[in-house]
C-alpha cells in the first residue's frame, strides 16, 4: 500500500515534464500494480484495486488542471485597448433590422408610460425580500393560512431575524418600501401614487398556463377621502386607455390580507366584447378576470406610519404575462423565458 | 366550498332565483363561483320500486328473476344477481336507457339496455350503493326502508329517487381562498345566511325591523342546557394547553349500533362532497358540513383510562391515524391522548386506535376549537390535510361548540339510538359570566367613516338593515347620536375593525353599484426613477445595435455555475425549488444567456447577439438593511459560426456595441479598456465571480470615467465547450449604475472654413498598445479641431512591428490654414507619437 502513495508522488512530479499531461495515466508503473493483483492474498485485492484506482482519479484531477492552464496559456492575448484587430477590419454594429425588445419589456414601458401620465410614479421590486416585507408589512401575521396562497421560494440562507429570504411572490412586497418613501407627499396634501412592474415568483411547476416566474404590477394610491369607487374607477380608466376603447368593468369581493374591502377585478372581452362565443381570450363569457385589488387595509397603512383614520388608498396587482397573451395570442407563457430567437424576433 | 342548494333551502323560506342569476349574485357579492353542478342529471332515470315477486333463476343459481312495480300499471321484469334482493322489498331502479350514476361523466358512459340474461329477459337492474356513485357497497342492493327516507317522504313505486332523497339538486362551488377569514362560510348554513343576505333589494326600514327571510334554527340561536346523562360511563376530560384549545368539550354516548347511515344521510354527504362511512361518523361530517364546526367521535371502549385528554405532543411522540400512516410528532403539535397515548392529531386527523367501528357500543364526542395558526404549522409539517383542518385554520368560534354538539347529540339519539351516558365536559377559556352572542365585543363606527371609504350616503338606519341580514345587532353610541356601536353574531370571528364593518356594508349593498368616481390631482409629474430609466434607455440602444433582449430565469441549476467556474457556495441557495434547474440565484447574468447560444445557433442564426438587464446576487453582499445586495447588470453575448466580416477575434464585436452604448448614453465619457490579466482586480467576491467565465488575455475590464464599469472580452476555452458554443463567441456583463445620470455634450460649431483629411501610418513594436499611440496622437487646441479614428492595424507574417495608419480630420475654427500651418499640426501628432512609442512614421 505503501508503495502506491510512493508512487503518487513520484508521478505527480513527472507530470511537468510531459509535453502531454496526458501521457501519466499510461505510465507503466500503474500497469504493474494492476499485474500484482493477481499475487495477492484475495481478501486483500479489494483495497488494493481500490487504492490504485485512487491513485487514477487523483492523477485524473491533477492532468486536467493541467490541460486547462496548457490550453489558457495557448491563448494569444489581445490588445484589448484596439477597436479593431490586426489585418482585420473594424467591425460594424449587426443591422437595426435584427434587434429586438423582449415583448414583456415592451409591455411594461406602456405601462409605465400610461399611468406616468395618470400621475403614478414607477419604481422596481426586488428579486430577493425579507419576509417582513413579504408577509409582515402586508397583514400576514406569522403562520397565517392566507401564506399558503403564496407558493413561495425560501432561501437556505438567512437574515438577521434567522428567518429564510424569499422570492416575493407579489410586487406588493414593495408596497410598505412605497408607503414610508413617499409618505411626506401626505404632509404636502399630494398623493402617494406609484406602480411597481417588475419580476416575481412562485414555486409551481411549469406547464402552458403557468410560470414560476412571472411579472405583476403592483399600484398604490393614497390620499384623503379616497373610497372604493375611485379604485374601481381609476382601474377602468387605465384599462380603456390601455385598449383604447371603452369597457364595462366588475368587482367580486375577494379577500387579501393586506386589503379591506378585497375584490377581483375583471373587464368586458376588449377583444370579443362579449360577441364571440368562442373567443379564446375570455372563453365566451364576455368578461375577464384580470386583477386582484382592494382598498388598503389600515394595519398596512399603519406600518408604515401612516394613519389610516385620516387617509385611506387602495392597491391592486395585475400580471402582465397575461396581458400580453392575451395581446397577441400567444398560447405558451413557458415562451417568455425560453430567450428562442424564433419567439422574440416577433415582437 | 361545495353548496347544495338543496341543504340550503332548508334554512331559507323564499324560492331561489334562476342558477344563472344566483351564481351571478354571488360572484358579485360573496365570492368567486368555480363550478356548478347539476347532480339531477346523473340521477334523472333513477326510479324507487316494490318489489312484488321474486324467484330463483331458472338457468343460473346466484341469479333472481324479480317483478318489480314501478308506478306504471304494469309489472316488469328485471334479473338481480344480489344475494339480498327478496320480495315485498323496496329498491332502485334503472329503466332501460338509463346512464349508471357511477359512470356518468366517464368517457364511455354505460347505458342500460333490455337484454337476456341466460334466456331471461332483463330490463336495466336494480342499483347496488356504488352503482349510484353513493358508497363502496357492491354487496347487495339498496334496501329502501322507511327509516331511509327524509322527514316528510313516503314510499311509492315509481317515486324519483333524485327527487325523494335531494338529489334533484344543484352543487355551487364557491373559491374556498375568498372564505379565508369566514370560517362561517364552510357551512352550508352559514352560505344560507349570506345567500338570503344578498338576494334582497335595499329596502330601509324602521329601526328594529327585519326584513330577513332567513331564519337561524333554533339549535343554532339559542345556547342549549345539557342534562347530566345517565351516568353510566365514567370519562375523565382534561386540556392541558388551554392557550392553543381555548375550548375542549367531550361526552359519552351509549346504545350506539353503528351501521350504514340512512340513505337520506348518505346523499346529502354526497351532495355536499362527502363520502359516507358509517352512521356515527356520518353524523359527525353532517353536522360539519353544515355548520363548520368539525366534531370527532371516539370508540369509548378503545380510550385507555376512558380519559380525553387535550395536550402537545412530547417530542418523537408517534401517531398512527385514519388513514393508515404513522406520524412522529414534535413539541409543537396539538394532540389528543387518553391515558396512555396519542388518539389523535388535534383539528386534524383521529388516531386508528379509538377508530368507531361496527363493534363500537359506546363513544365520546368531542367539539373543540383549536388555535389556527399551530394547527396549520402541524399540518404543513406532517402534509396532512383534512376537511376538519380546512376549517379550523380559518379560525371557527368557540361560542359554537356547545350548540353545534347538542345538535349532534339530538342526531345521534334520533338515527343511532344513543344515550347521553357522561355529563358534557367543558373546558374553555372563557369565564363564567361568557358572552355567548359575539366574540369580538362592539365596533363602534360612525356612518361617515362608512360613507367616506364607499362613496356613498347611506343613512345609520340603511346600514343597520343592511347589517340585520346577516344578524349583526345595531344601536346608537351612548352621548353620541353620530357614532352606532355594532355588534357581530357570534359565529363571526374576522369583525374587529371599524373598516370590517365597512366592508360588509359594501359588500351586502352592492360594490357594483359604488359611484365611480376619479380622484383629482396635482399638476405635480411624477418623478420618474433612474434605474428604470437607465435600464430602458440600454435596452433601446442595444437592440438599435441590432441585439435581441431575453429574459431568462432568476435562478440556475448548480450545473450552469459549475460550467463557467463560478462557486455555487457563494450564491443564493432555494430551500424548496421544485427542480434542481432552479436551485441558486444567479452570481451573474451570463452563464444563463450562454444557456441559450447553443440552442439558437442550432436554430439556424448564424450571427446574433442576446443580451439581458437583470439582477446578480452574492451571498456576502448585504445592503444596509441587511437585505441581499441586488446588482443590477446588464449582460451581453455574441456569437457566430465563422468570422463572415473580416474582422479577426469576437472580442472587438462586443467592445464595438459597448462603444456605441456609451457613446450615445454617456457622451464624452471616457471609456479605457484594460486587459484582465493587467489589471489589479480588487479583491471583492462578488467582482471575481463576475469574471469567473472569462479569459484573462482576451478581456477587457471596462473603465468609464476612471471607474469599473464591467467587463468585456472572450471566454475560457472549457466555457466555450461546456456550453456547446459556436466558433466566434465573446461577452459582456456591465453594471447598470453608471448609466443612472443623463449627460449632455455641448454642440461644437460647424467650421466656416476649409478642413483637410491626412492618414498617417506609425510603425511600432507589435507589443505597443494602441492606446498608447492613439492618446498621444491627441491635439489640443483652441484654434483647430483634430479629430482622428483608426483605419487600419497591419502586421506582416511573424513580423516584430505592426503599422498603425490613423485618419485625422483637421478643421480650422478661425481661419484656413496654410500648408505650414498643416505640417505644424502633423509634426506635432508625429512627434508626441514617437515620443511616447518609439514609433517611425511609414
Amino acid at each position: 500500500m505503501e508503495e502506491i502513495a510512493q508512487l503518487e508522488s513520484t508521478l505527480l512530479a513527472r507530470i511537468d515534464e510531459l509535453e502531454t499531461p496526458r501521457d501519466i495515466l499510461k505510465a507503466p508503473e500503474i500497469k504493474q500494480l494492476y499485474a500484482k493483483i493477481p499475487t495477492l492474498d484475495p481478501a486483500q485485492r479489494g483495497v488494493f484495486g481500490q487504492k490504485i484506482n485512487g491513485l487514477k482519479q487523483a492523477l485524473e484531477r491533477v492532468v486536467a488542471e493541467k490541460e486547462s492552464q496548457i490550453e489558457e496559456s495557448a491563448s494569444v492575448p489581445l490588445d484589448v485597448t484596439a477597436p479593431l484587430h490586426i489585418n482585420s477590419k473594424l467591425p460594424k454594429l449587426l443591422s437595426a433590422e435584427q434587434g429586438t425588445v423582449h415583448p414583456l419589456r415592451q409591455e411594461i414601458a406602456k405601462l409605465i408610460e400610461i399611468f406616468g401620465r395618470m400621475g403614478f410614479v414607477a419604481e422596481e421590486s426586488r428579486e430577493l425580500d425579507d419576509q417582513y416585507h413579504m408577509f409582515e408589512s402586508l397583514n400576514f401575521p406569522a403562520g397565517h393560512p392566507a401564506r399558503d396562497e403564496y407558493d413561495t421560494f425560501m432561501t437556505v440562507q438567512k437574515d438577521t431575524n434567522e428567518e429564510a429570504f424569499v422570492a416575493p411572490a407579489h410586487t406588493s412586497t414593495m408596497q410598505n418600501r412605497i408607503l414610508k418613501k413617499y409618505k411626506e407627499n401626505l404632509d404636502k396634501d399630494e398623493p402617494i401614487a406609484a406602480v411597481v412592474p417588475d419580476r416575481t415568483f412562485r414555486n409551481e411547476d411549469l406547464d402552458a398556463r403557468h410560470e414560476h416566474t412571472f411579472y405583476q404590477i403592483e399600484g398604490v394610491y393614497v390620499a384623503k377621502n379616497v373610497h372604493a369607487g375611485m379604485l374601481i374607477a381609476t382601474l377602468q380608466k387605465f384599462l380603456e386607455e390601455y385598449y383604447g376603447k371603452k369597457l364595462e368593468v366588475r368587482v367580486n369581493p375577494f379577500y387579501f390580507p393586506f386589503t379591506e374591502p378585497s375584490f377581483e377585478f375583471a373587464l368586458s372581452c376588449p377583444f370579443c366584447e362579449g360577441t364571440n362565443p368562442s373567443c379564446k381570450v375570455c372563453g365566451g363569457e364576455g368578461w375577464i378576470e384580470l386583477l386582484g385589488c382592494g382598498m388598503i387595509h389600515p394595519r398596512v397603512l399603519q406600518m408604515a406610519g401612516i394613519d389610516p383614520s385620516v387617509y385611506t388608498g387602495f392597491a391592486f396587482g395585475c400580471g402582465i404575462d397575461r396581458l400580453v397573451m392575451m395581446k397577441y395570442a400567444i398560447e405558451d407563457v413557458r415562451h417568455f423565458e425560453s430567450a428562442k430567437l424564433d419567439f422574440l424576433k416577433q415582437f | 366550498m361545495k353548496v347544495s342548494l338543496n341543504q340550503i333551502k332548508q334554512f331559507i323560506d323564499f324560492d331561489l332565483p334562476s342558477t344563472d342569476e344566483l351564481v351571478q349574485r354571488i360572484n358579485g357579492q360573496l365570492g368567486g363561483v368555480e363550478d356548478v353542478i347539476y347532480l339531477g342529471d346523473k340521477y334523472k332515470d333513477a326510479r324507487i320500486v316494490h318489489v312484488v315477486e321474486c324467484e330463483k333463476h331458472p338457468n343460473a343459481d346466484r341469479l333472481n328473476v324479480c317483478k318489480i312495480d314501478a308506478g306504471t300499471g304494469e309489472l316488469i321484469q328485471v334479473v338481480c344477481g344480489a344475494p339480498n334482493v327478496q320480495a315485498d322489498m323496496w329498491a332502485v331502479w334503472l329503466p332501460p336507457g338509463s346512464v349508471v350514476p357511477a359512470t356518468y361523466g366517464d368517457a364511455e358512459p354505460f347505458t342500460l339496455g333490455a337484454r337476456e340474461l341466460r334466456g331471461v329477459m332483463s330490463n336495466g337492474m336494480l342499483a347496488a350503493g356504488d352503482e349510484l356513485a353513493l358508497n363502496d357497497d357492491h354487496d347487495g342492493i339498496i334496501v329502501v326502508t322507511e327509516a331511509d327516507l327524509p322527514e316528510g317522504a313516503i314510499l311509492q313505486p315509481g317515486a324519483s329517487f333524485a327527487e325523494i332523497f335531494g338529489l334533484d339538486d344543484t352543487i355551487i362551488d364557491i373559491e374556498n381562498k375568498m372564505f379565508t377569514h369566514r370560517p362561517d362560510c364552510f357551512g352550508q348554513l352559514g352560505v344560507a345566511r349570506e345567500i338570503s343576505a344578498i338576494l334582497q333589494g335595499v329596502t330601509a326600514k324602521e329601526e328594529g325591523a327585519t326584513d330577513t327571510r332567513f331564519e337561524n334554527p333554533d339549535w343554532y340561536w339559542n345556547q342549549p342546557e345539557f342534562a347530566e346523562g345517565t351516568g353510566s360511563l365514567e370519562l375523565e376530560v382534561q386540556n392541558n394547553v388551554i392557550e392553543k384549545v381555548p375550548r375542549f368539550m367531550a361526552v359519552a354516548m351509549s346504545d350506539v349500533t353503528v351501521r350504514q347511515s340512512p340513505l337520506w344521510l348518505q346523499c346529502a354527504l354526497m351532495a355536499m362532497g362527502a363520502k359516507p362511512i358509517n352512521n356515527v361518523v356520518d353524523l359527525t361530517n353532517y353536522s360539519m358540513l353544515i355548520t363548520g364546526q368539525p366534531t370527532h367521535a371516539y370508540d369509548y371502549d378503545k380510550l385507555r383510562g376512558h380519559t380525553l385528554i387535550a395536550r402537545m405532543a412530547t417530542q418523537g411522540e408517534r401517531a398512527a391515524l385514519l388513514n393508515g400512516k404513522t406520524y412522529e410528532l414534535s413539541e409543537d403539535d396539538i394532540v389528543i391522548a387518553d391515558s396512555e397515548g396519542v388518539v389523535g392529531i388535534g383539528g386534524i386527523m383521529g388516531g386508528s386506535n379509538s377508530e368507531v367501528s361496527a363493534e363500537t357500543k359506546s363513544i365520546v364526542l368531542e367539539a373543540a376549537t383549536f388555535d389556527m395558526y399551530t394547527v396549520r404549522k402541524t399540518s404543513m409539517r406532517h402534509g396532512l390535510f383534512t376537511d376538519a383542518l380546512t376549517r379550523f385554520n380559518k379560525g371557527q368560534s368557540k361560542l359554537q361548540n356547545d350548540r353545534v354538539l347538542a345538535r349532534l347529540m339530538s342526531l345521534l339519539e334520533n338515527i343511532v339510538g344513543a344515550t347521553q351516558a357522561s355529563k358534557m365536559h367543558d373546558i374553555s377559556d372563557m369565564n363564567d359570566e361568557r358572552d355567548n352572542t359575539t366574540l369580538s365585543g362592539e365596533v363602534a363606527v360612525a356612518a361617515t367613516f362608512i360613507n367616506d371609504r364607499l362613496g356613498v350616503d347611506l343613512s345609520t338606519d340603511q346600514m343597520g338593515n343592511l347589517l340585520r341580514r346577516v344578524n349583526f345587532a345595531s344601536y346608537p353610541a351612548e352621548g353620541d347620536s353620530s357614532i352606532t356601536m355594532y355588534v357581530a353574531p357570534f359565529w363571526r370571528t374576522d369583525i374587529e375593525l371599524a373598516e370590517d364593518v365597512v366592508e360588509e356594508v359594501g359588500r351586502l349593498y352592492g360594490f357594483d353599484k359604488l359611484p365611480r368616481e376619479l380622484p383629482y390631482r396635482r399638476v405635480t409629474p411624477a418623478v420618474q426613477d433612474g434605474a428604470i430609466t437607465a435600464k430602458e434607455r440600454i435596452r433601446t440602444v442595444l437592440a438599435r445595435a441590432g441585439a435581441n433582449e431575453v429574459l431568462t430565469y432568476s435562478f440556475v441549476h448548480a450545473n450552469v455555475l459549475e460550467k463557467v467556474g463560478q462557486d455555487s457556495t457563494q450564491a443564493y441557495q432555494l430551500s424548496n425549488a421544485l427542480s434542481p434547474d432552479l436551485q441558486y440565484y444567479r452570481l451573474s447574468l451570463l452563464p444563463s444567456l450562454l444557456d441559450k447560444v447553443h440552442m439558437n445557433d442550432k436554430a439556424g442564426y448564424d450571427e446574433f447577439m442576446l443580451f439581458e438587464i437583470g439582477k446578480a446576487h452574492h451571498v456576502d453582499a448585504r445592503d444596509d438593511d441587511g437585505l441581499p445586495q441586488e446588482f443590477g447588470r446588464v449582460a451581453g453575448v455574441y456569437a457566430a459560426r465563422a468570422d463572415l466580416n473580416g474582422t479577426g477575434p469576437a472580442y472587438y464585436q462586443s467592445r464595438h456595441t459597448l462603444d456605441y452604448l456609451v457613446r450615445q448614453l454617456l457622451p464624452g465619457a471616457t471609456v479605457s479598456y484594460i486587459r484582465l490579466d493587467e489589471y489589479t482586480v480588487p479583491t471583492y467576491k462578488p467582482f471575481e465571480q463576475l469574471l469567473a467565465p472569462f479569459d484573462p488575455v482576451r478581456t477587457a475590464i471596462v473603465e468609464v470615467d476612471g471607474k469599473l464599469a464591467g467587463v468585456v472580452g472572450e471566454l475560457r476555452a472549457k466555457v466555450g465547450r461546456n456550453f456547446k458554443l459556436p466558433e466566434r463567441v465573446s461577452a459582456f456583463e456591465l453594471f447598470v449604475s453608471p448609466f443612472v445620470q443623463h449627460r449632455t455634450t455641448m454642440y461644437k460649431p460647424l467650421s466656416k472654413y476649409q478642413g483637410l483629411q491626412r492618414d498617417i501610418c506609425f510603425q511600432v513594436d507589435v507589443a505597443t498598445r494602441y492606446e498608447d499611440i492613439y492618446r498621444a496622437a491627441a491635439f489640443v487646441s483652441d484654434d483647430i479641431r483634430v479629430t482622428s479614428k483608426p483605419l487600419d492595424i497591419y502586421q506582416s507574417d511573424g513580423g516584430a512591428t505592426k503599422n498603425v495608419t490613423l485618419r485625422f480630420e483637421i478643421s480650422p475654427n478661425e481661419k484656413t490654414l496654410n500648408a505650414t500651418e498643416v505640417s505644424q499640426v502633423i509634426d506635432t501628432i508625429i512627434e508626441n507619437v514617437v515620443h511616447a512609442t518609439g514609433a517611425q512614421v511609414v
